[in-house]
């Protein structure tokens, strides 16, 4: 155990003597981590200023303000009233409002029958959702209008005489939609950007340790200090497992500044400190493993590195390190394929109030899963390469 | 013409490197490929639907209605447990759970609830709910009228309800008209005409660093000290340098420029200024990654530091989002790399259409940082080899 | 065997080990005394490296065994290793650690206890005469120094029987007489020595006894005396001259009484030729130079060396 511990303090010794690693460990991740939340933290909540411009001057027209200045849309929306077109178009072009209601005149008569003129959503390209929001509102305010001048006309059409239609349009006016949309809140916490980016980025720039262990492995063997180590009474099983430890150390060390880091003085929040531990566990020894699948596949200081860079970006990549609770559901699936992806759900579930098991199970059997794989293929090519 | 010979063999070093042309085409293709996926549909909101076992037609329209719906971007579910969980996972803004005897409820005449399930300090979702809440009072407008209609004239609400259907089509309801004040926009657009034109910007810096990595690496194998033992300048080694990566770097740009065009459809705009922009842009780069050969001891280094530094310059400068998105202060500071300047001229070429003229401030900017980049690491290089005895 | 006679530090049995086609070492053994000098020499390619290798356990032999001490050798970790030192051919150090840091590192390695290791590090580093640049990292160290020190990383562990790969190679004339020196010293407290080395004249100052090694066989061992005595009668015939050497020492090789011909020695313009009487063949081999348009300049006759039994053993030189 000894001999095993001294390898793994070597190889962390001269690790460490290299700035550069500093850097990409224990800089980096926590700098970039640092930006998105600064670029993103708070301010991820969705605002929109909605103009309204009341041209009917009737109840209707009123109601619909109401319905922007409602409880579900407090907080979300603040409404800016113009008193014509003309103003609110040019808020919207300068970009003070993001969109803008115009209520024609003769809407509310429009209730009773009537010529029609359509309400207009004035929109900006660069605020779509503002956009959908505004033209959603308008749209659910007009549908209950419609709704009743439809019911008239289906009445007429099913045999009602014409002369009926005012009686008709009365009695519609009472009716309320059959459907209606009941929101409810989840009761968990809202997922914070830091909360994904910072483990995100952590585990990203700790991937690159794969590179770094894997070209230490060539730069031994090629400097020759591989063979001394050999012709010394160590196991084989020795130095791996010495070589192992080190990369796992410092890959742990590398995510645990990070979560600290990104925790304390970044504000993300995660429900179990446990898990966001055990998730760490189970990424440092992923990156073991692959650090050993990149010796065995490459010969040559130089394909390690290769290779290396290419492992770590299509893990990267693949497992949704660059890309925020977005992406489509062949990403989310594509991601489970990859032990970052799985740790990163942990995170997510740990970050959105899930605990325990609940959280990490999954993820630690999928990154166990992935270990499992990586390391038959590694046993695998070594056995067919043997040479001592 | 010694440059063009110390160019020449540093080109052809760099294309017999697999790693390197991995870097240099594969990576930002397969990136530009996430990117541009990730970042369409933003312009609508993400919804899952969750369809009750053994629902009846009226349910069933329902949710063809939520999923042809142009505002919303539905993905159905088959438990709504997986639909709870992505949507705490942020992977969706809301999610519509359809109740069970939604149809006969509706036929017997009660009131149906659709409950919609939302984060409750909420980002998007209130205002998703109002855009299902709008597709819901579509479809519950006919269903009011064929409801009315048996009540008023007899008949069964199936026929009444095609009756409604009919007259919905033949009617002219009161009508939400949409109309684009402000078409132009200070955005890139989304999708992979997003991704391409920043990921360029991105990449050719990146990999410029990493050409740096070959600069130390020829320094430390002693052939620097050998050209400059035959009659060479220094000067001439520089220049050599300099070009082999400006070249490295075109051709780059021209790759990623051209799988833009043909696989991906973005169109770049005026080609007189897109091409002026490419060139500048690859000096950037050039000027930064012989910066990095000069000044960096060992390769080691700079492929470690080379990424890190390249991601986060491109973070400050807009690459991986939009810099109208963040903090006013951030978005100066962000203006302090070049990549804001050069993300700022694609965004004019391909959003609005500029000219040359449009963008001459950008380049101008850009071919500053250019020249002091490239002065500097001429500086640096000379000093590095006429000075010292390790080189 | 004779029980009387002490038990062999090394003692390597039928050693072969093949290379695809290529028999590297082919049926080697040899054994080496406590406190004895033992040179394996012979040419780049002999299979030298090779042997070197299966004795300190690197590389698994196909057939044959190695003991050292009466323990054996293998690939895994067996307490054999423990008595061996190994100082591999090229600088086998860590250059971004400190001298200090390196000797302690091999030394945990031998599981050494952490007073012993002190002491040892200290002793090794006053043997090498480092003890000034410990705190100094490797890679600031002048080639010299580095090759002391590679030496001295293999003697933490105070080994029973040091391996030296042909410790003398591309090294200054300055360094190479201090490895030497220290070599030297080994044996004369009593630690086994085996090295191999292509300078015949290095083996010759050295080594208690030599083997000579050559296309994986061994093909001669003894005292350097004894070796020599090999070729007593036989005289080493140096002819400096210009033309095509390598046609001429060819052609000497066919005169039956030439036991073996090739350019040689440390200049190019040397062939030297190992005969029985030289005076009776020098007018042939002369006209034969003569007739091939070799110009010969100068004609030295020398008391055999090593370097003759190379030539007289296996018709080519040692160096080429």
């Amino acid at each position: 155990m000894r001999v095993v511990l001294s390898i793994a303090a070597k190889d962390l010794r001269q690790r460490l003597r290299d700035r550069s690693a500093w850097v990409i460990v224990f800089v980096a991740p926590v700098l970039i981590a640092g930006l998105m939340a600064l670029a993103f933290g708070g301010d991820t909540e969705f605002r929109a200023d909605i103009g309204v411009v009341d041209l009917d001057h009737g109840p209707a027209a009123a109601g619909l303000t109401q319905v922007l200045t409602g409880p579900e849309l407090r907080g979300t929306v603040r409404v800016r009233e113009y008193g014509d077109a003309a103003t609110a178009r040019r808020a919207v072009d300068s970009g003070r409002a993001h969109a803008a209601i115009v209520v024609p005149a003769g809407f509310t008569r429009a209730l009773r029958g009537g010529s029609p003129s359509p309400v207009v959503v004035l929109d900006s390209v660069d605020h779509g959702l503002e956009a959908q929001l505004a033209r959603a509102v308008a749209e659910s305010y007009v549908a209950q209008v419609n709704a009743d001048r439809l019911s008239v006309a289906t009445a007429v059409a099913a045999g009602v005489p014409q002369e009926d239609v005012p009686r008709l349009a009365a009695r519609a006016a009472l009716l309320r939609l059959p459907e209606q949309v009941r929101p409810e809140g989840m009761a968990d916490d809202p997922l914070e950007v830091i909360s994904y980016f910072g483990p995100s980025m952590g585990i990203f720039f700790v991937l690159f340790t794969v590179g770094f262990g894997a070209r230490g492995y060539f730069a031994e063997q090629q400097q020759g200090t591989l063979d001394r180590i050999a012709a010394a009474p160590v196991g084989r099983g020795a130095l791996l497992l010495g070589k192992s430890l080190s990369t796992f150390g410092y890959s742990l060390a590398g995510l645990a500044t990070v979560t600290l880091v990104s925790w304390l003085a970044l504000g993300a929040r995660w429900a179990d400190p446990v898990g966001v531990a055990v998730l760490g566990l189970g990424m440092a020894v992923a990156v073991v493993c692959l650090t050993a699948l990149v010796i065995a596949v490459a010969r040559t200081e130089r394909q390690a590195e290769g290779l290396a860079s290419v492992v770590v970006f299509g893990l990267a990549l693949a497992g949704g390190n660059f890309v925020f609770a977005s992406g489509t559901s062949f990403m989310h699936r594509l991601a489970l394929f990859t032990p970052n992806g799985w740790a990163l759900r942990g995170f997510t579930d740990l970050g959105t109030g899930v605990r325990g098991w609940a959280a990490v199970g999954a993820p630690l059997l999928g990154i166990a899963g992935f270990c499992a794989a990586v390391t038959a293929v590694t046993v695998l090519l070594l056995r067919l390469r043997r040479t001592p | 013409m010694t440059a063009l010979a110390v160019a020449r063999a540093t080109v052809l070093r760099a294309l017999r490197d697999r790693t390197a042309l991995f870097f240099m085409v594969l990576l930002p293709v397969a990136i530009i490929v996430v990117i541009g996926i990730t970042v369409s549909g933003f312009d609508r909101f993400r919804v899952g639907v969750v369809p009750a076992p053994r629902q009846g037609p009226v349910a069933r329209e329902l949710v063809a209605d939520l999923r042809s719906d142009t505002g919303l971007r539905t993905r159905v579910f088959g438990s709504a447990g997986d639909a709870r969980n992505a949507l705490r996972r942020a992977e969706l803004d809301a999610v519509v759970v359809m109740p069970a005897g939604l149809d006969e409820d509706v036929r017997s005449g009660r009131s149906v609830a659709v409950p919609v399930l939302v984060e409750p300090s909420g980002n998007a979702g209130h205002s998703a709910v109002s855009t299902v809440s709008a597709v819901v009072a579509g479809h519950a407008a006919k269903l009011q009228a064929a409801r009315f209609a048996a009540q008023e004239a007899g008949g069964t609400f199936e026929t009444n309800l095609d009756r409604a259907r009919g007259v919905e089509r033949a009617a002219s309801p009161i009508a939400v008209r949409a109309e684009t004040v402000d078409g132009v926009s200070e955005f890139l657009p989304l999708g992979y005409s997003y991704s391409t034109p920043t990921m360029l910007v991105l990449f050719v810096f990146v990999n410029a660093l990493a050409g740096g990595a070959a600069i130390v690496q020829t320094r430390r194998t002693g052939v620097y000290t050998r050209v400059l033992a035959a009659p060479v300048p220094s000067r001439a080694l520089v220049l050599g340098e300099t070009a082999a990566y400006l070249l490295l770097a075109l051709v780059q740009s021209v790759l990623i420029v051209g799988i833009g065009a043909l696989a991906f459809g973005v169109s770049w705009g005026d080609p007189l200024a897109a091409a002026a922009l490419v060139g500048v842009w690859a000096l950037v780069g050039t000027g930064a990654g012989v910066l990095a050969g000069a000044l960096f001891r060992t390769p080691e280094q700079v492929h470690a530091l080379g990424p890190s530094l390249g991601i986060t310059l491109g973070m400050l400068g807009g690459c991986m989002w939009p810099l109208a998105l963040v903090p006013g202060w951030l978005r100066t500071v962000g203006h302090a790399v070049p990549h804001a300047w050069a993300v700022d001229a694609w965004t004019e070429l391909l959003s609005r259409g500029g000219d040359l003229g449009a963008i001459l401030t950008d380049l101008l900017v850009l071919l500053g940082f250019a020249v002091v980049l490239l002065t500097l690491a001429s500086l640096a290089l000379r000093h590095r080899l006429t000075t010292s005895d390790r080189t | 065997m004779n029980d009387a006679a002490p038990q062999p530090v090394l003692d390597c049995a039928h050693l072969v080990r093949r290379f695809g086609d290529r028999t590297a070492v082919d049926d080697v053994s040899l054994r080496i005394a406590p406190g004895e000098t033992y040179g394996l020499l012979g040419p780049n390619g002999a299979g030298k490296t090779t042997a070197i290798r299966m004795v300190c356990g690197l590389l698994r032999p196909d057939a044959g065994t190695v003991r050292v001490a009466g323990l054996p050798v293998s690939t895994a970790a067996g307490p054999a290793k423990r008595l061996i030192g190994f100082v591999p051919q090229e600088v086998a150090l860590y250059p971004d650690l400190s001298v200090r840091e390196n000797l302690r590192f091999f030394g945990r390695l031998y599981r050494l206890p952490r007073r012993r290791l002190e002491a040892r590090v200290a002793e090794v580093l006053d043997l090498i005469g480092l003890t000034a640049r410990a705190r100094d990292r490797v890679d600031s160290l002048s080639g010299g120094m580095r090759r002391r020190l590679n030496i001295g990383a293999g003697l933490v562990h105070a080994p029973t029987l040091l391996v030296l790969d042909e410790p003398t190679v591309g090294v200054d004339p300055q360094s190479r007489h201090a490895i030497l020196e220290s070599v030297t010293r080994f044996g004369e407290q009593g630690m086994a020595v085996l090295y191999t080395t292509h300078y015949m004249e290095e083996a010759e100052r050295l080594c208690d006894r030599v083997g000579i090694i050559d296309r994986g066989r061994l093909i001669a061992e003894g005292t350097p005396r004894e070796l020599v005595s090999l070729v007593a009668e036989r005289d080493r015939v140096r002819l400096t001259a210009v033309g095509d050497l390598d046609a001429f020492a060819r052609a000497c090789r066919r005169f039956t009484r030439v036991e073996g011909a090739a350019r040689g020695g440390d200049r190019d313009d040397v062939v030297e030729v190992v005969v029985k009487d030289a005076r009776s063949l020098l007018p042939e081999l002369l006209d034969l130079a003569h007739r091939q348009g070799v110009h010969v300049r100068s004609v030295e006759i020398d008391e055999p060396d090593l370097e003759t039994v190379f030539l007289h053993l296996t018709g080519t030189a040692l160096r080429e």
